[in-house]
């Protein structure tokens, strides 16, 4: 049973085309990856599937329902346009953002202060939010928005502005809701980190899906045209007649072949020039089979 | 409805703990008080402690108006009379004046058995509230001179010439009369219109500058997940308005307190008599909540529209000029508080809820004219909010610039 569906969804503002008949679904226990470049139509679309615009046409369904309000208490939401009432003390807010999503006050509180250990955060519970970082800020409002435990988590950008310990912190979290069930659809520009975790991606460009479905059968779908080259010595072997382009990172080194290029033969070039550590054959990155979809001047 | 009841306590409890609420439930009434005593006292002293000269060829007329001029004067007049005072002297008492050891010279140029013409020369064109003084004195010290003159003498004279006072008294609608004190009722009802337009804006400010902070801090979205627009304008709405509703019974049971202390009791039964019926007690919240969600409504549409609240300092005069044309009809309302304008005022829902009580100053209008402004003041507030809660439904998603008048008109149109 999807948990969310959008279908052949449409939205215009003005002469704007912001989505165009867009559909995808996601399953209980799923990591969903909505990717695409500024102004695609991404957040578009999560506002409508968060009812604060409405489709201009197709249906938005919710835990296999069409979309009502209610459905929306089992809904978590954290937005890219983020915010806390800065006068607040954080506490204070986790309760309200909980009561707001139907938790009692004392339920919210347990569990404000349960999830803000989890988080390495607890220290902040007296705090007023404009005293705290922005970081610090981003993982209340994470909390905020899963405090109900709800059963579909949507996230705009949600490691925009962490560390690298408080992403994986985060990383952490997403993947033990994932496994309880929740199902999670984030969207974001860290290509890295969709292919770490997403089961599913769609990807959309001027309002439309121009890529989509899972992530092992969307790489299945490219030749293993990518060579890695880790290596010590010349160059050269990076000109080479099978290579229609490289880039080289000091000794680390990423080819993609010429269609019907000879790997083989690469490696005897590069082996001849440089001392070779590492020469692997690898499907093509997220990252590049995006700019591949959408053409690299749309995600500059 | 749980969450816009939720909505409305966060603002609640977040407006009533902050300082400006503790300052200004303190600070208001205290600097209204200390503003209206400061205005009073100087308007009792205003042109009576200037030194001034009263110069004429006819001493005794010089000397009657130089009493005249006395009378409620404090100790520290100085009036000097030059008489006989040829003509030539005119010209030294005006260095005088450029030399400042004198304020002014009233001129009596001519006997008192003929038409006399009086001049007041000064530094000071403006100073319209001593040639006021002047006039009175050179009048009634010319009657006198006529009188002694004719015959009577000085006792006889100056009774006749001071007159009384005069007292005045009210007739209520019960058929009961006062005694009032035109001074003082005009005083009471210029305090209630201007608490109430002060509330009135400073809430309808506060609900206007809490929608450009959560615009601000793009707290929306996050919000408009779980509540509804409507459900958060209204909780604001409501929220904002208990505010003032608790700052207004604070200063209700604050005032009842100190009318009833007897050193109040000693105060306003006095010359300054003053009296407050129920009826007002509970009229003030009335109109104040019907002004302020009238006020608050229009600022939260505009404020939904703006980016930061100086962007929303341009529509204040705009918001703000029914309070304007309320005082500037002050006057007329307290000449007369039942002309076609007065009446005409107090049921427009933009300056009913000031006019009203600055009618009421006067006398207390009819019951039906109560309902009508009354029922019209709902019914804008109806309208305003619908206008405004289009606005604002668009307006709280719309981050980076102002809309512009074509797109406001678009965003009314697709809400």
């Amino acid at each position: 049973m999807p948990v969310v569906e959008l279908v052949a969804v449409t939205k215009a503002y003005e002469r704007k085309l912001a989505v165009d008949r867009l559909s995808l679904s996601i399953d209980a226990g799923q990591m969903f990856g909505l990717l695409g470049p500024n102004g695609a139509g991404k957040t578009s679309s999560i506002r409508m599937m968060m009812g604060i615009t409405m489709p201009d046409s197709g249906q938005v369904k919710l835990f296999d329902k069409p979309f009502e309000r209610r459905s929306l208490d089992r809904v978590g939401y954290l937005p890219e346009e983020r915010g806390l009432y800065k006068k607040m003390k954080v506490l204070e807010q986790l309760i309200f953002l909980g009561q707001l999503h139907g938790l009692h006050a004392e339920e919210a509180r347990k569990r404000s202060v349960d999830w803000s250990n989890r988080l390495e955060i607890a220290d902040a519970l007296d705090k007023k939010t404009e005293e705290l970082s922005k970081g610090m800020q981003q993982k209340i409002q994470f909390i905020g928005s899963i405090l109900h435990d709800p059963g579909l988590i949507v996230m705009d950008e949600p490691f925009s502005g962490l560390d690298p310990i408080n992403a994986v912190l985060l990383e952490r979290s997403l993947l033990e809701l994932k496994d309880k069930g929740r199902a999670i659809l984030f969207s974001t520009h860290r290509m890295d980190q969709v292919e770490k975790l997403c089961d599913s991606i769609c990807l959309i460009h001027n309002g439309e899906a121009v890529l989509s479905g899972r992530m092992r059968e969307i790489k299945n779908r490219y030749e293993r045209d990518h060579v890695i080259v880790e290596f010590e010595g010349n160059p050269a072997f990076l000109t080479s007649d099978q290579v229609a382009e490289a880039k080289n990172f000091s000794g680390h080194a990423e080819i993609r072949l010429k269609p019907h290029g000879d790997a083989q033969k690469l490696l005897r070039e590069a082996s001849s020039v440089a001392t070779i550590y590492r020469f692997e054959l690898v499907e093509p990155s997220l990252e590049e089979i995006f700019i591949r979809t959408v053409g690299g001047e749309a995600y500059a | 409805m749980r969450n816009l009841l939720l909505v409305a306590r966060r603002e609640y409890l977040e407006q009533i703990r902050g300082r400006a609420f503790r300052l200004s439930t303190i600070g208001l009434p205290s600097l209204f008080v200390i503003i209206v005593a400061i205005a009073y006292a100087s308007s009792l002293g205003l042109g009576m402690h200037k030194h001034l000269v009263v110069a004429s060829p006819n001493p005794v007329l010089a000397g009657q108006v130089r009493d005249q001029l006395l009378i409620g004067r404090r100790h520290d007049a100085a009036i000097a009379v030059v008489a006989p005072c040829p003509p030539e002297m005119r010209a030294a008492l005006i260095n005088e004046i450029r030399a400042k050891t004198i304020d002014g010279v009233l001129w009596i140029a001519a006997p008192a058995d003929s038409k006399p013409i009086a001049a007041y020369i000064s530094n000071s064109a403006g100073d319209f509230i001593t040639a006021s003084h002047l006039d009175n004195a050179v009048n009634n010290g010319l009657m006198e001179a006529r009188l002694t003159g004719a015959g009577l003498d000085s006792a006889q004279a100056g009774a006749i010439v001071n007159g009384v006072s005069i007292e005045t008294y009210q007739v209520r609608k019960n058929g009961t009369v006062v005694k009032s004190n035109a001074e003082a009722s005009f005083w009471k009802g210029y305090a209630m219109a201007f608490l109430l337009s002060l509330t009135t804006m400073i809430y309808g400010m506060n609900v206007a500058r809490s929608i450009i902070q959560e615009k601000t801090s793009r707290i929306f979205e996050v919000m408009l997940a779980t509540v509804k627009p409507t459900e958060m304008l209204a909780g604001k709405l409501i929220g904002v308005g208990a505010v003032g509703l608790t700052q207004i019974a604070i200063w209700l049971a604050a005032a009842v307190a100190i009318v009833g202390s007897p050193f109040a009791t000693a105060m306003l039964t006095g010359q300054f008599s003053l009296h407050f019926s129920w009826f007002e007690g509970l009229l003030f919240p009335v109109y104040f909540v019907l002004g302020y969600l009238l006020y608050s409504s229009l600022f939260a549409g505009l404020a939904a529209t703006c980016e930061t609240e100086q962007e929303l300092q341009m529509y204040m005069p705009l918001a703000a000029a029914p309070t304007w044309l309320s005082f500037a009809l002050i006057i007329l309302i307290v000449n007369d508080s039942n002309s076609f304008w007065s009446v005409a005022s107090s049921l427009f829902p933009p300056t009913a809820p000031i006019c009203m009580f600055l009618r009421m100053a006067s006398e207390t209008p009819p019951a039906w004219q109560f309902a009508v402004s009354i029922a019209l003041l709902i019914v804008s507030i109806w309208g305003t909010l619908w206008f405004s809660s289009r606005l604002y439904r668009i307006g709280i998603l719309m981050y980076g610039k102002r809309a512009t008048i074509p797109e406001l008109f678009r965003w009314l149109r697709y809400s």
